[in-house]
């Protein structure tokens, strides 16, 4: 995988050049942010079950989706539903720490849409519930680290349609 | 690859968030960058005057060895290469991690120098050199993030 330090040294190194002028200055803000990155993992890695199961509360809980004939029936799919969101938390939060999309493409969106063809799962109530997983890690971490992880969250959202 | 990639390639692994040591590591880790930034800048502004006393001390003390053998293009090519391993470093510094100096310079180095005949007990003390220099320019913060990148350079002579 690639991360924000590793994009910027790779290609100065490639010219024989330091890390200087543009890509220094943007490696000092990601240095800048990293408290808070730092933060926003401790906080969302010490609660994720509770944010999964808010965020099904928030968008699928209530549907059609959990009733017999929906995807989250029986238990077997709903844990199975479980299992993906805690991956698109745990991964978006890596990318969020790394400020870089890399290892979701690498880790999770490689394949993932033939795979859910495959299996029958439909993207819509997935995509539903990343939107309300943004609401419900904002809440946790507060604006500004929510909007950090939005970037990312909305990188899988992308990546899925 | 950075102490980030590091950390989170390792959780990654074992499938689960960061631990709380590994995200203490990342926080010292973003809590150092000023340091960090400033001991790569100042690698990179003195590459020359590192690279140009280191010489002098190394061939004080080893004088029959290519870089001093009056030829001035082996002279600039081994200089050359002592200055990169000063931008390796740096990288290192910036990375938090000494990945960027692995991958770009020391894996297959042996061999290289082999090839070109230039002793590798020779390129150990010239490293020494240029670490005793780069060390009295830097703070002693910045001396001690740069300092066991240094040291790792030198023992993979």
């Amino acid at each position: 995988m690639q991360d924000t330090i590793t994009s910027l040294i790779n290609p100065a190194d490639e010219k024989g050049q330091y890390l200087e002028g543009n890509r220094l200055d943007q490696l000092k803000k990601y240095f800048q942010t990293g408290n808070l990155r730092v933060k926003a993992a401790n906080q969302i890695g010490s609660s994720a079950a509770s944010i999964i199961s808010q965020t099904v509360e928030k968008s699928l809980l209530y549907g059609d989706i959990t009733l017999p004939g929906g995807n989250m029936y029986p238990t077997r799919r709903y844990a199975a539903c479980l299992r993906d969101l805690t991956y698109f938390l745990r991964y978006a939060t890596y990318a969020m720490l790394a400020a870089d999309t890399s290892i979701l493409d690498e880790r999770v969106l490689n394949g993932l849409n033939d795979t859910y063809s495959s299996l029958g799962v439909p993207i819509e109530p997935i995509i539903q519930a990343l939107q309300a997983m943004k609401e419900v890690v904002t809440q946790r971490v507060g604006t500004e680290a929510g909007q950090e992880m939005d970037v990312y969250l909305d990188h899988i959202i992308n990546g899925l349609k | 690859m950075s102490i980030v990639a590091k950390v989170i390639a390792q959780s990654d692994m074992s499938d689960r968030f960061l631990s709380s040591s590994e995200l203490t590591q990342l926080q010292d880790f973003f809590n150092q960058g000023s340091v960090r930034i400033s001991a790569a800048q100042k690698l990179a502004a003195n590459e020359q005057k590192i690279v140009d006393q280191g010489s002098k001390q190394f061939w004080s003390q080893c004088s029959n060895t290519p870089s001093n053998s009056g030829d001035s293009q082996k002279t600039a090519l081994c200089q050359r290469d002592q200055g990169w391993y000063i931008r390796l470093v740096s990288y290192c510094v910036l990375a938090g991690n000494s990945k960027p100096l692995e991958d770009i310079g020391l894996d297959g180095m042996r061999d290289m120098y082999t090839s070109l005949q230039v002793p590798l007990a020779n390129l150990k003390l010239a490293m020494r050199c240029l670490k005793s220099v780069a060390m009295g320019l830097l703070t002693s913060e910045e001396a001690a993030l740069a300092g066991p990148y240094f040291d790792q350079l030198i023992r993979a002579f």
